[in-house]
């Protein structure tokens, strides 16, 4: 199992699998960072986008494009809908972080109910086949989806970082991130960077759910797990860290990838786990290496043990 | 004188028949329940296994019911949860007062299993295939084969008239997969072969990759699979890392939409089946016309077979109780159960339950040839 | 009827993972959501123990309780000393990994779960006994809750729920009282898990999932958080209602995702409309 060719499969498929890890990671990283907010509900919007694309090409026989923009429609308009119904609304009125996590949380578990109605829980894919062209490059097997998941999330990546750092719009993100009331005083529409740090998230939930669901089968109950992932890779990345979760998501992925060699298959899971304990005693901060440049926000100083309550 | 008899007779005739159909309809019915998913991720398969038990009801209704007396059926929901199952089983005994409730899913079965012990009510498996069913207490049997049916017959044959010799199993980390490849894995090496992996995988797992590459170090000449809905997936990957090897997996391989997932690449694939296909039996024929009325194709024929026959099963306990002239409880269901022993089922052939709580049943292999299943052997 | 007994005993059960639970987050504002997993320690420390060792099920259960609450203080000491959010995801983590544990492992019965525990109490009034056992402890748990959150702790604990920082200030020992409280909380989950086991007599680990998590909090939103009461109503509303629906004989594929969509849009409802739940009262100045 030392063979280099092995474990270079390992490494190629890994990093191809991590791709919608890594895009609901981000998604979940960049509406904590911009708006504070958990968004559990996030799960709820992977399986709308999922679903619409499922029943777009599938029962309606659209072509694949339309499926995928009345995805990228409805989730966008959920997510906006959500933002100023009921986030906002709750935002007002100085709602506790239970309250928020209690909002939600049950918001997905009402999508997953829903779905459930509407189309019932047998496994199902974007395509009605999983297979997916493939050739093999110095003993390693790549296979096209490989190069789509790849190419796609490194794309919509460097499209969020030149987002970021080269528009107005992203420059006004980070402000509201790291302090919304002096942004406020500046100028700068909160509620705007909300809803924008909404949509980029939506659509990198769009991009990841297909990437998932052309691969693998999807049930209403599917997008709750997937979000756990994502969950722990923001929180070992660090707080405010998008682009760091990203990467942690990524080496999580491949660590269970190569866990193999040392464990049996069926303790991978709780690898996860596992460092997920590890990281909060060790790094309760978040991992310090990547200290990034100044694209995120210092990190804050060590403070008394109850304030972020 | 006589014409006037017969005219009266002929004309008293359909009479009589309505009057005997509304006479069975006003004697009291023989009560069964069922337990089973008809709402959560199993609803799939759930819901049309409660559909074929009411097809058949209404089938042994139209032919006078049971020793003239309708048969009826109460269906609770369980979504396939043991804390559902516990309640509705609760309901189905307190309430509505059966003696025998049909069940499946494992963790149902064994979940109702005391219950059904403890108030001496007979509890009937018809679908879970976990060999742990044939130790739940005497009051749980099992009308359908239990995984060491199949799951030794296949490897049996691997082995013997295939001739593999070195195996690797990957099975999914649950119930239906850890016993099942536990069987494999011990039959195979009984039979003089060699297993070179033996790897579980996680449930929620979308990459194989890692399982995969250790099957196939192992240089094995067959790899076995005893997976569930995610097994399109793990064949798809093994095919697309340019694993070339013979593939096996046991009932749940049997499933149309696999073919369709994986096209090409199922070509080869062995599956298992334990019953017998419209082709052998003309009843599974009448069952598919039925289903054609409802305007779709069911889940897993094979199992919506031993749905109808459990039915039938249930019918002819009433039928032996009643004949017997004991009452309908669930200790005389048991003792019908034992006394009659063998029965001869419409869509699944003869059934013979034994004493250990097991039935053996034929298992039927089959392999995908130009992307259909083909009947490969029939194993008694 | 053994059925209207069994029902009322899961009632009983769910009242106290209720009341458990709403201790945590309704008066001691720390959010969590794995409360099953204690629900589970006590289950499965309850079980083991009954089945190897046949022990008397009050040593048992009282077992149970102890690993519950052990396990929790080890959690809210490693992730309270952060901050709140972290017992959260540390909380959630732990729950999910430990549940992952208790499939691999082959003492806890895997994924098949853990059958044939042995009978405690037999014959024809075992399920009303077994109510009216579950019943006093469920009143017992409430009336701890009650009395606690009732004197100077309890004043104490609200104040700290309220705004900690300014309690902070007033030099009382935040971090022991948010350890003290979960510990309790957690413990209660543990006494059910025990019960739980005992009644009905086979637990397996998709029983204390993220969808058991969920129906909890559903329970403790729609019953009103930080109310006493407030978990005794939104229990049996959750146990009773889906019984009763059953009666009604509805087309069955509609009954299961329709219950639950009701039960979700009402805790949805509840939080914009009706934040302190059906038995609450708006009190000025709550922070919900």
């Amino acid at each position: 199992m030392t063979d280099p060719v092995i474990l270079l499969q390992i490494l190629w498929t890994g990093i191809a699998m991590s791709s919608y890890f890594v895009l609901f990671t981000v998604a979940f990283a960049l509406t904590l960072k911009v708006e504070k907010l958990w968004n559990f509900a996030q799960a709820g919007l992977m399986g709308i986008a999922f679903y619409t694309m499922f029943w777009s090409l599938n029962a309606a026989h659209w072509p694949t494009w339309a499926g995928i923009v009345a995805s990228v429609l409805l989730t966008i308009g959920v997510t906006i809908g959500m933002e100023i119904w009921a986030i906002d609304v709750l935002r007002r009125r100085h709602s506790s972080g239970l309250i928020f996590f209690i909002f939600t949380l049950i918001f997905s578990q009402f999508v997953a109910f829903l779905l459930t109605l509407l189309f019932g829980t047998e496994p199902e894919t974007i395509f009605p086949s999983v297979m997916s062209p493939v050739r093999i490059v110095s003993g390693i097997a790549v296979s096209d989806w490989d190069l789509q998941a790849v190419g796609l999330t490194a794309a919509l990546l460097i499209a969020l970082y030149l987002l970021i750092r080269f528009t107005r719009d992203g420059q006004f993100m980070l402000a509201v991130a790291d302090n919304e009331k002096l942004s406020e005083i500046y100028g700068i529409s909160a509620r705007r960077a909300y809803i924008l740090s909404g949509v980029i998230s939506a659509l990198l939930i769009v991009a990841g759910i297909w990437l998932y669901g052309t691969r693998a089968g999807v049930t209403p109950d599917v997008p709750v797990d997937l979000i756990l992932t994502a969950v722990i890779a923001t929180l070992i990345g660090g707080l405010g860290r998008v682009f760091s979760a990203g990467m942690v998501a990524v080496g999580l992925a491949l660590l269970q990838s190569f866990s193999i060699l040392f464990i049996a298959s069926k303790w991978q899971g709780l690898l996860l786990y596992g460092i997920l304990f590890f990281a909060l005693l060790v790094f309760p901060r978040g991992i310090p290496a990547w200290r990034p440049r100044r694209i995120q926000p210092a990190p804050k100083p060590a403070a008394p043990v109850q304030a972020e309550g | 004188m006589i014409e006037q008899l017969t005219r009266r007779l002929v004309l008293s005739a359909p009479a009589a028949l309505w009057a005997g159909a509304a006479f069975a309809q006003q004697k009291e019915p023989f009560r069964f329940g069922a337990l089973m998913p008809t709402t959560g991720p199993e609803a799939g398969y759930g819901l049309d296994f409660v559909k074929t038990y009411e097809m058949a009801v209404k089938d042994i209704n139209d032919k006078g019911g049971v020793a003239g007396r309708p048969l009826e059926m109460i269906v609770l929901d369980t979504q396939a949860k043991p804390e559902l199952a516990i309640s509705g089983a609760n309901k189905l005994i307190d309430v509505d007062k059966v003696a025998v409730v049909i069940t499946a899913w494992s963790s149902v079965v064994k979940a109702v299993a005391p219950i059904a012990n403890r108030t001496s009510v007979l509890e009937l498996n018809m679908g879970a295939n976990s060999p742990d069913i044939a130790h739940l207490g005497d009051y749980v049997y099992t009308v359908f084969p239990l995984a060491e049916v199949d799951v030794t017959a296949l490897a049996k044959y691997t082995r013997e008239k295939l001739g593999k010799s070195r195996a690797a199993v990957l099975y999914i980390n649950n119930d239906t997969g850890i016993g099942g490849a536990k069987i494999y894995r011990d039959v195979f090496t009984a039979a003089g072969g060699q297993i070179v992996a033996f790897e579980a995988y996680d449930p929620k797992a979308t990459d194989f990759t890692g399982v995969l590459l250790k099957a196939r170090v192992g240089n094995p000449d067959v790899v076995h699979i005893h997976g569930l809905s995610e097994l399109p997936q793990v064949i798809a990957q093994m095919r697309q890392l340019g694993m070339p090897q013979q593939i096996t997996s046991y009932s749940a391989g049997y499933n149309p939409k696999l073919l369709a997932q994986l096209g090409a690449a199922a070509e080869g694939l062995i599956v298992t089946s334990l019953a017998p296909t419209a082709g052998t039996n003309p009843n599974v024929a009448k069952l598919l016309d039925l289903w054609k009325q409802v305007g779709r194709a069911p889940n897993g024929l094979p199992y919506l077979q031993y749905a109808w026959d459990s039915t039938v099963v249930v019918a002819d306990l009433f039928a032996w109780v009643d004949k017997n002239k004991l009452p309908v409880t669930g200790e005389n269901m048991r003792k019908a159960l034992l006394e009659i022993k063998t029965f001869d089922l419409p869509m699944t052939g003869k059934l013979v339950v034994t004493n250990d709580h097991r039935v053996d049943k034929p298992v039927y292999l089959y392999v995908v040839k130009n992307g259909q299943f083909t009947l490969l052997d029939t194993i008694a | 009827m053994d059925y209207l007994a069994s029902a009322g005993v899961l009632i009983g059960i769910y009242i106290i993972l209720a009341a458990g639970y709403n201790l945590i987050i309704g008066y001691g504002g720390l959010n969590t959501i794995a409360h099953p997993i204690f629900f589970a320690l006590g289950a499965y420390t309850t079980a083991l123990l009954a089945i190897g060792t046949g022990l008397p099920p009050v040593i048992c259960i009282a077992a149970g309780i102890g690993v519950a609450v052990i396990a929790s203080v080890f959690l809210a000491v490693t992730t309270l000393r952060i901050s709140g959010d972290y017992l959260l995801i540390a909380s959630l983590g732990f729950q999910l990994g430990l549940l992952q544990a208790i499939n691999n492992l082959d003492f806890t019965g895997g994924p098949s779960g853990l059958s044939n525990i042995p009978v405690t109490l037999s014959g024809p009034a075992r399920g009303w006994l077994y109510l009216m056992i579950t019943a006093a402890l469920a009143l017992l748990v409430i009336w701890l809750v009650h009395r606690g959150m009732s004197g100077p702790f309890g004043r104490a604990v609200r104040a700290m729920r309220d705004d900690d920082v300014a309690c902070a200030a007033l030099g009382r020992g935040l971090f022991t009282m948010k350890v003290v409280i979960f510990a309790f909380g957690c413990g209660t989950a543990g006494l059910a898990g025990g019960m739980y086991a005992y009644y009905f007599q086979y637990i397996s680990p998709e029983q204390f999932n993220v969808a058991q998590s969920a129906t909890i909090l559903t329970m403790v939103v729609l019953g009103g958080i930080g109310t006493i009461w407030g978990p005794v109503l939104g229990a049996f509303v959750l146990v009773a209602l889906p019984q009763v629906i059953t009666f009604l004989q509805l087309p069955s594929s509609l009954v299961g995702p329709l219950q639950g969509l009701i039960f979700t849009s009402l805790v949805i409802l509840f939080l914009f409309l009706r934040p302190h739940g059906l038995v609450g009262t708006r009190t000025p100045g709550a922070a919900h």
